[in-house]
């Protein structure tokens, strides 16, 4: 298994959850999160403003699921400009379920 | 050998999580607020089988092009996107303690309703505590 940490533009969330969905994968959470990237933030005339509200999209999946998902992220969070965010792929080895104390590897 | 336990988990189950953790002597914990979703797509009312139509595609195609109208087009048109409050538990254990840990937060948050919540184990490669500078086992 293999955790997607996906962090987009706040108004581009809502494409992204649909099309994720669409797609067949309707389960993730989501976190209200402030970064910046290369760029150092943006500077709007005289202000410099470096933490930028983002959106935190985790999602577990299956290994072979992976490449699909990023995909499908890359398409509906795709803007053209700095800022669009990033896709963070970490392993995870195990899975449970509490409700039914099931586990997937 | 350092696991991270995420447990994704309601939000009144975590005073209970928390006290049957520092029984087994693992006080420490980052607690994070979040929004979640699951294989029933927030939907707290309908079954897992529930279709998902195929017309969102064709949605996010036309939305991809950011102008104001494109960007209106897409709150009149999509459905809302539900969110359930949960609470997110992140834990650094020794991996000797694995089973147990996940044992006490499986007995102490199940209560055989959706919505439960997953439990996640990953491998962690380093840990470091910043006031002493100690690293491994000996910082969590």
């Amino acid at each position: 298994m293999k955790m997607i940490r996906a962090i987009v533009r706040p108004e581009k969330e809502n494409d992204v959850v649909l099309a994720l969905e669409a797609k067949g994968f309707p389960a993730m959470t989501k976190t209200n999160v402030f970064g910046r990237g290369k760029q150092k933030g943006i500077k709007v005339g005289p202000i410099h403003y470096d933490e930028l509200p983002k959106v935190m999209l985790m999602i577990v999946a299956k290994d072979d699921e992976v490449a699909t998902i990023i995909d499908v992220i890359k398409n509906a969070a795709y803007v053209g400009y700095e800022g669009d965010g990033k896709v963070f792929v970490s392993p995870v080895s195990e899975v449970y379920t509490i409700r039914t104390g099931e586990k997937a590897e | 050998m350092l696991l991270e336990i995420t447990a994704i988990i309601r939000r009144d189950k975590v005073a209970p999580t928390m006290r049957a953790l520092e029984a087994i002597g693992l006080g420490s914990m980052t607690i994070t607020t979040v929004s979640g979703r699951g294989l029933q797509g927030g939907n707290v009312m309908t079954d897992i089988d529930r279709e998902v139509p195929a017309e969102y595609e064709s949605v996010s195609k036309i939305t991809r092009h950011l102008t104001p109208a494109s960007f209106a087009l897409v709150h009149s048109l999509t459905r809302p996107v539900f969110w359930i409050p949960k609470r997110m538990l992140q834990i650094v254990i020794p991996s000797a303690m694995k089973d147990e840990v996940i044992d006490l937060i499986m007995s102490t948050n199940r209560t055989g309703w959706m919505g439960d919540g997953k439990i996640f184990v990953s491998p962690l490669e380093e840990s470091l505590r910043i006031r002493t500078g100690e690293r491994g086992l000996a910082s969590i």
